[in-house]
């Protein structure tokens, strides 16, 4: 019986460190969404300084996180997050509205989509 | 990482119940929650071992689950008696009194063929003189014949042939066994002392050797291999 508690255990463990990573992910990812639209919104009214400054916030603490990120999520959509940061940091230095706009959107999309994938969803199960 | 956890769950169940109803031919020599561990663990483990654009904790997170699923199953079939007739299935009955049960073949999609191959493997091509066929959970059939039908023991013929037990082997191809050796009470000056009988100098030229309880001696000399 020492063994089945065990196994349990273990199940119970890996369930829990799971559910405690997509919550962690969902809060991470949500508040770099939060930069990144505070960031559009100094754009929009032309204060560039601060945009690049909230973009770099946002980039800062991504990379932060790299190594966490690395082990849990497909390196591959890490690679893309990390080609759009780069991305939209020259469209806000070149201070290119409408490319910097459309960039930035496609960016919070890509944290957006890593975050419904790892919600404990019916759609996502199956 | 919590879905990789409950799709492994699912799927894993899921084809434990898939191997259940193809029938007991399926199964093996394992328990089905074994046969299908061994079946997708080891896929399990080969995508990110050849990706590495997989975190590796998208493998070991379902080989975890699955070891742990197994487990507990493996417990709950050991303890619970309904639990390993839910998993393992119960035997059936294939023949009785020389009468084939079409019904129960049908169930586990046993062929006629089937049938009779297995019970020549066992040396049975007379149907009629079988008294039970049962078709085991392990997917193996075990043939009772009539009692007429059974051969002849030394007890039922009232003699006492020489118990001579468990042969061991002393000599692997060329490699003294000492331990085995020294089990049987015997040392290497006897040994020496038999294959010199066999016209053998040295241990190296012996390829098997085997020394039972009465002290009696099998001998196979090493060939000449071109």
């Amino acid at each position: 019986m020492k063994r089945l508690w065990i196994a349990i255990a273990i199940l119970l463990a890996i369930f829990s460190a799971s559910i405690w990573n997509a919550r962690f992910l969902a809060g991470f990812l949500s508040d770099l969404n939060e930069l990144l639209v505070q960031a559009e919104t100094s754009a929009e009214s032309g204060r560039w300084e601060e945009a690049l400054q909230l973009t770099s916030q946002a980039q800062e603490r991504w990379k932060s996180h790299d190594a966490y990120l690395h082990t849990v999520l497909r390196h591959a959509d890490l690679d893309q997050v990390d080609t759009s940061f780069g991305e939209v940091q020259e469209f806000l230095q070149c201070q290119e509205q409408g490319e910097y706009s459309a960039s930035n959107a496609k960016l919070m999309t890509q944290l957006m989509l890593i975050w419904e994938a790892e919600q404990l969803t019916l759609q996502n199960i199956l | 990482m919590v879905i990789a956890f409950l799709r492994t769950i699912i799927l894993y169940l899921l084809i434990i119940v898939g191997i259940r109803l193809m029938g007991k031919r399926q199964v093996g020599e394992l328990e089905p929650s074994e046969l299908v561990l061994a079946l997708i663990i080891a896929d399990l483990a080969a995508v990110p071992m050849q990706d590495f654009g997989i975190p590796l904790l998208t493998g070991i997170i379902p080989i975890f689950t699955l070891l742990c699923i197994t487990m507990i199953l493996s417990i709950l079939t050991m303890n619970s008696v309904k639990f390993r007739a839910l998993v393992c299935g119960r035997p059936s009955i294939i023949v009785e009194n020389g009468k084939i049960h079409q019904r129960e073949m049908q169930k586990n999609r046993f062929t006629l063929d089937e049938l009779m191959e297995e019970l020549r493997m066992k040396g049975i091509t007379d149907l009629s003189t079988v008294k039970y066929a049962i078709l085991e959970t392990n997917g193996q059939i075990s043939v009772l014949p009539y009692a007429n039908q059974l051969p002849v023991t030394a007890e039922q013929m009232q003699v006492t042939p020489d118990d001579v037990g468990l042969p061991l082997i002393v000599i692997n191809d060329g490699h003294v066994l000492d331990h085995n050796l020294r089990t049987r009470g015997l040392d290497r000056a006897w040994l020496q002392k038999q294959i010199s009988k066999y016209g053998i100098k040295e241990p190296d030229d012996v390829f098997l050797l085997t020394v039972d309880e009465q002290n009696r001696v099998y001998f196979s000399a090493k060939e000449v291999l071109q």
